[in-house]
C-alpha cells in the first residue's frame, strides 16, 4: 500500500511540558490507523498539529506528497485534513448548515450575499445522504442535544472527502446508534482508499475497527502493530510500559449484599428526565445504572444528590433525614462525582486545595475559623492519597490531566469521608492507569462499608464493578440484574433498546 | 476553536508579575505625582487632604469588593449613598446611633433589592443595578431639588480624622477577617471562580450572592454616615459617579473583573489610594476636569488590559 501520510519527526512543547517528542509515522492509503496511550501521551497534540489547531513545534507532515502546514482548520480542510473533536466542535447560534459550511461559505455566497436557502437546501441533502434525516438543516444547532450535533460535526468533516480523517475521542460521546454511523463512516473512507486516525480510550472498540495501531507514551512513539496480532493486555502493556495487572475490575462472585437499606428513592420524578423511580441503596454495595445516555440515568445521580430541579418524590437516608437540597446532601455524607466534571465537579480557576477543601470547610473550622496550616495539610494528606500528579497543592486544577482532576474531585469526597457516593461516568475518557486506580479505591471503599451507586455508559464496567445493575429506558427502570459471571452484554443491551 | 497557541508564559502574563502589579503602579504614581507637584503631594496638609478622601471610598469598595468577587458589578453605591445620606441627615436630629443604624439598614435593603433581583429572577448583576441605579437617584433627586436637606449639627460635629480612621480600620479589619478566615469569604470566592461547581460542592451560591449585596450596601450606608459629618448637608449630586470610581480604583487595585480566586484582599486599599493620588495629583496639577478625565481613561485601560486574565474570561455575572 502507498503511503499517504507520513509524519517525520514532530515535535513540540508546551513550556516545560515536552508534549510530543520526535514522532515519526506513516499512515498508508486506505487504512484505519488508532492512535493509542494514556492521558496526556500527546495523541491530541499530534492530530491537533497536523489539522492547524496548534502550529508545529518541529518536524514536517507531507499528505500525498505535499507538505502540511496550516494555521487553521479551514487551510487545513482545504488540503484535505479534517477532524472530529473530543469537545463541542459546533458553534451555537447558527444554524446546522452553517455550521456544516463553516469556512466554506464560497459555493452560496453572491456579490457578498449569502444564500440562506441554497445552504439549507445543500445541507439537508447531505445530512438525508449521511442518513441523519431527522436532522434538519435550517433548524438551530442549539434544538440539538450533544449526540445530535456530533453527528452533524461528523458531516462536516466528512462531506468534503477529506484525504486524512482524524477522529479524536468522538465515540464517548455517542450512544451506541451513533457509534455505528460513525463506524460506517469511517470504513467507507477507507475503501474509498483514503485513511482514518481514529483515537480513543476504548482499546475493544480500537481492535474491532482498526487496521492498526500506534501507541504513543510521553509523548514520544513507542510502537506499531497490526490490530489482528495483538489482544487488549498487549495494548496496555504498551501503553503503560509495564505489566498491568490482572485486577482491572473485581474479580469476585457471590458476595452477599447486605440487607441494611441506606438510601431510599421513592417515587422520584424529574420532568422530562426520569418518572417514578424508585430503588433502594444497600450498604457496602456497588449499584450499577447503565442505559442509552438519554435514558434519565445521569438525571438519577443528580435527584439523589438533591441537584435536580422541580424533582418530585422522596430521597431518604436510614435514618429518615430527607435529601432535598444539595447542601443537605453533602452534610448527611452523600458525595457526587459529576459526567460534566470540568463544570459540575471542580472549579478549574482554583487550586487543587481549594477544590479539595470545599466540601469539608465545616467540618475543618475551628469555632468558624479557618486556618491556612490547617487546609493545606488536608489538601495535601487527600491528593496524595489519590496519588494525584501535581505540581503541589496551589497548582490550579484547570492545568491537570482529566485522569488528574478525577482524583482531586474523589480526593474531595474521600476528604469529606462520606458513606454514600453517586459517581457518575467516573471513568469517562480517563486512562487505563487511573482507571485501575479508580476500580480498586471503588472496592476498598466498599469494603470499608461505603456504597456506591455508579453511572456508566460503559457496559463493561457496569458487569465488571457492579454487586446489582439497574438498567434505565426512558426514564424508566426497565430491568435489575444481580452480578453473576454469566451475565452477558447482550442481557443488559436488550433491557436498553 | 483554536486553542491558545503556544502556552509560552511571558513576564507580563505570569501570576507573580500580576499581583505585584498594582503596587508597582501605586509607586509609579505617587513617584509621577512627587516629581510633576515638586513634592508638594507629599506636604502634610497634602496628606492629610488625601486621607480625607480616602476613608468614604474605601469603605465602599470594601462592599463592592465582595460583589466583585463573584464576577458581578453593582452600580448602585452612588445613588446608594445619596438616599442614605439623606436618611442619616433626618435621623441625626433625633439621636446619632439611630441615624448610624438608619444609614447602614437603608443601604442592606437597596442591597436586598439588587440581591433579590440578581438571585430571583437569574438578571445578570449589571442589569439590575443600573435600573436601581436610577431609580434610587430618582429618589434621591425628588427630596433634595427644592434644597438641599441639611444634617444637625451634632453630627457635622463629630468630624474629626480620628474617627473616620476608626471606622474605616474598623471596617477593613472585619472584611479581611471574613474573607480570609470564614466560611463565608470561601464560599464567594468559589463562587466567583466556578458557580455550578461551588453549587456542586455544597456552597448555597444563592444566598452568597444575597449576602454579597446586602453588605455593599450596607458598607455604602455606613460610608454615607462619614460622608454626612463630612460635607454636612446632602445635595442632588451626594455621590455622583460613586460607582465608577469605586470600579476603577478596585481594577487599578488589581482586583480581576471575572472576579473569582485570583482575587486579593490587598486591592481595596491599593487601589482606592492610588486612585486619590492620581485624582489629587491631577486637581493640583491644575487640569480642568475634562483633561483629567481623559487621564483617568487612558491609565484606566492600560490596567484592564494589564491586569485582566483572559483565560477566565467571560462576561460579568
Amino acid at each position: 500500500m502507498s503511503v499517504l501520510l507520513k509524519a517525520e519527526h514532530i515535535d513540540k512543547r508546551f513550556g516545560i511540558t515536552h508534549a510530543v517528542n520526535d514522532v515519526s509515522i506513516d499512515v498508508s492509503a486506505g487504512e484505519i490507523r488508532a492512535l493509542i496511550g494514556e492521558n496526556g501521551s500527546g495523541k491530541s497534540t499530534f492530530c491537533q498539529m497536523l489539522c492547524g489547531i496548534y502550529t508545529i513545534g518541529g518536524g514536517t507532515f507531507t499528505l500525498d506528497g505535499q507538505v502540511v502546514n496550516v494555521k487553521n482548520q479551514v487551510e487545513a480542510n482545504k488540503l484535505g485534513v479534517s477532524i472530529i473533536v473530543q469537545e463541542m466542535g459546533t458553534l451555537s447560534g447558527l444554524t446546522v448548515a452553517e455550521n456544516i459550511f463553516l469556512g466554506h461559505e464560497e459555493p452560496f455566497m453572491s456579490h457578498g450575499i449569502k444564500n440562506t436557502r441554497a445552504m439549507i437546501r445543500e445541507g439537508q441533502k447531505l445530512l438525508d445522504a449521511y442518513g441523519f434525516n431527522s436532522i434538519r438543516a435550517g433548524a438551530m444547532i442549539d434544538s440539538y442535544n450533544f449526540e445530535d450535533r456530533k453527528l452533524v460535526e461528523i458531516v462536516k468533516a466528512t462531506y468534503m472527502k477529506p484525504k486524512i480523517l482524524i477522529v479524536d475521542e468522538t465515540t464517548t460521546a455517542l450512544s451506541q446508534n451513533g457509534r455505528l454511523e460513525l463506524y460506517k463512516i469511517m470504513d467507507s473512507v477507507k475503501a474509498d482508499g483514503r485513511s482514518v486516525i481514529f483515537i480513543s480510550h476504548d482499546l475493544n472498540e480500537i481492535l474491532t475497527h482498526c487496521d492498526t495501531i500506534s501507541i504513543l507514551r510521553d509523548g514520544e512513539y513507542i510502537d506499531t502493530v497490526k490490530a489482528s496480532e495483538i489482544d487488549e493486555d498487549g495494548l496496555k502493556r504498551l501503553m503503560v510500559g509495564r505489566e498491568i495487572g490482572s485486577a482491572y475490575y473485581r474479580t469476585d462472585y457471590g458476595k452477599a449484599i447486605s440487607p441494611e437499606v441506606v438510601l431510599s428513592v421513592k417515587n422520584v420524578t424529574v420532568p422530562g428526565q426520569i418518572e417514578n423511580i424508585s430503588f433502594d441503596l444497600h450498604r457496602g454495595e456497588i449499584l450499577g445504572f447503565g442505559g442509552l445516555s438519554e435514558c434519565g440515568m445521569h438525571e438519577v445521580g443528580k435527584a439523589v444528590f438533591g441537584a435536580s430541579l422541580d424533582r418530585s418524590g422522596t430521597v431518604t437516608l436510614s435514618d429518615g433525614t430527607a435529601i432535598n437540597d444539595i447542601p443537605s446532601a453533602v452534610k448527611h455524607s452523600i458525595a457526587y462525582a459529576s459526567k460534566d466534571r470540568d463544570n459540575e465537579s471542580i472549579i478549574l480557576n482554583e487550586s487543587i486545595r481549594n477544590n479539595i477543601v470545599l466540601p469539608s470547610l465545616d467540618d475543618l473550622a475551628e469555632s468558624h475559623l479557618l486556618k491556612a496550616g490547617k487546609l493545606n495539610h488536608f489538601a495535601q494528606e487527600y491528593a496524595e492519597k489519590m496519588q494525584t500528579k501535581m505540581q503541589g497543592i496551589h497548582q490550579l486544577v484547570s492545568d491537570l490531566s482529566g485522569g488528574n482532576k478525577q482524583k482531586v474531585v474523589l480526593a474531595r469526597w474521600l476528604g469529606k469521608g462520606s458513606d454514600i457516593l453517586v459517581l457518575d461516568s467516573p471513568t469517562r475518557g480517563i486512562d487505563v492507569k487511573v482507571k485501575q486506580a479508580i476500580y480498586a479505591l471503588m472496592q476498598e471503599l466498599t469494603a470499608q462499608g461505603k456504597s456506591i451507586i455508579m453511572i456508566s455508559e460503559e457496559i463493561p464496567e457496569l458487569l465488571g464493578m457492579s454487586d446489582r445493575i439497574l438498567i434505565m429506558k426512558d426514564g424508566k427502570i426497565n430491568g435489575e440484574f444481580m452480578r453473576s459471571e454469566s451475565l452477558s452484554e447482550e442481557d443488559l443491551i436488550a433491557k436498553m433498546v | 476553536m483554536a486553542k491558545n497557541d503556544e502556552m509560552r508564559p511571558s513576564i507580563l502574563d505570569s501570576d507573580t508579575f500580576k499581583g505585584l502589579l498594582p503596587f508597582i503602579g501605586l509607586v509609579v504614581i505617587l513617584g509621577v505625582m512627587y516629581w510633576l507637584t515638586d513634592g508638594r503631594i507629599m506636604q502634610p496638609k497634602r496628606l492629610r487632604l488625601l486621607l480625607s478622601q480616602v476613608y468614604y471610598p474605601m469603605i465602599v469598595a470594601t462592599g463592592v469588593f465582595f460583589v466583585m468577587t463573584l464576577g458581578s458589578i453593582d452600580f448602585t453605591e452612588g445613588s446608594t449613598l445619596g438616599v442614605a445620606s439623606i436618611v442619616i441627615s433626618q435621623l441625626s436630629f433625633y439621636s446619632i446611633p439611630l441615624a448610624v443604624v438608619g444609614g447602614i439598614l437603608t443601604g442592606a435593603a437597596i442591597g436586598a433589592v439588587n440581591g433579590f433581583f440578581h438571585v430571583r429572577f437569574r438578571l445578570q448583576s449589571f442589569i439590575v443595578t443600573i435600573c436601581t441605579m436610577y431609580l434610587f437617584r430618582g429618589v434621591c433627586a425628588y427630596f433634595t431639588t427644592e434644597t438641599a436637606v441639611p444634617a444637625s449639627a451634632a453630627i457635622k460635629a463629630l468630624d474629626s480624622d480620628n474617627l473616620k480612621i476608626g471606622i474605616t480600620l474598623a471596617v477593613l479589619i472585619v472584611a479581611f477577617f471574613l474573607f480570609k478566615f470564614t466560611r463565608i469569604g470561601n464560599d464567594v470566592k468559589a463562587t466567583g471562580s466556578g458557580e455550578t461547581a461551588a453549587r456542586f460542592s455544597g456552597v448555597r451560591t444563592d444566598r452568597v450572592k444575597f449576602f454579597a449585596f446586602v453588605a455593599a450596601g450596607a458598607l455604602t450606608g455606613l460610608a454615607a454616615f462619614v460622608n454626612v459629618i463630612k460635607v454636612g448637608s446632602i445635595t442632588s449630586t451626594a455621590g455622583n459617579q460613586l460607582e465608577t470610581q469605586i470600579l476603577i480604583s478596585l481594577v487599578l487595585g488589581g482586583l480581576p473583573i471575572t472576579g473569582g480566586s485570583k482575587v486579593r484582599f490587598s486591592n481595596i486599599v491599593v487601589g482606592t489610594l492610588m486612585y486619590t493620588v492620581l485624582n489629587n495629583g491631577l486637581v493640583m496639577l491644575g487640569y480642568d476636569s475634562a483633561t483629567q478625565q481623559l487621564i483617568k481613561g487612558v491609565v484606566f485601560l492600560i490596567f484592564v488590559a494589564l491586569t485582566i486574565d483572559r483565560k477566565a474570561l467571560k462576561v460579568i455575572k
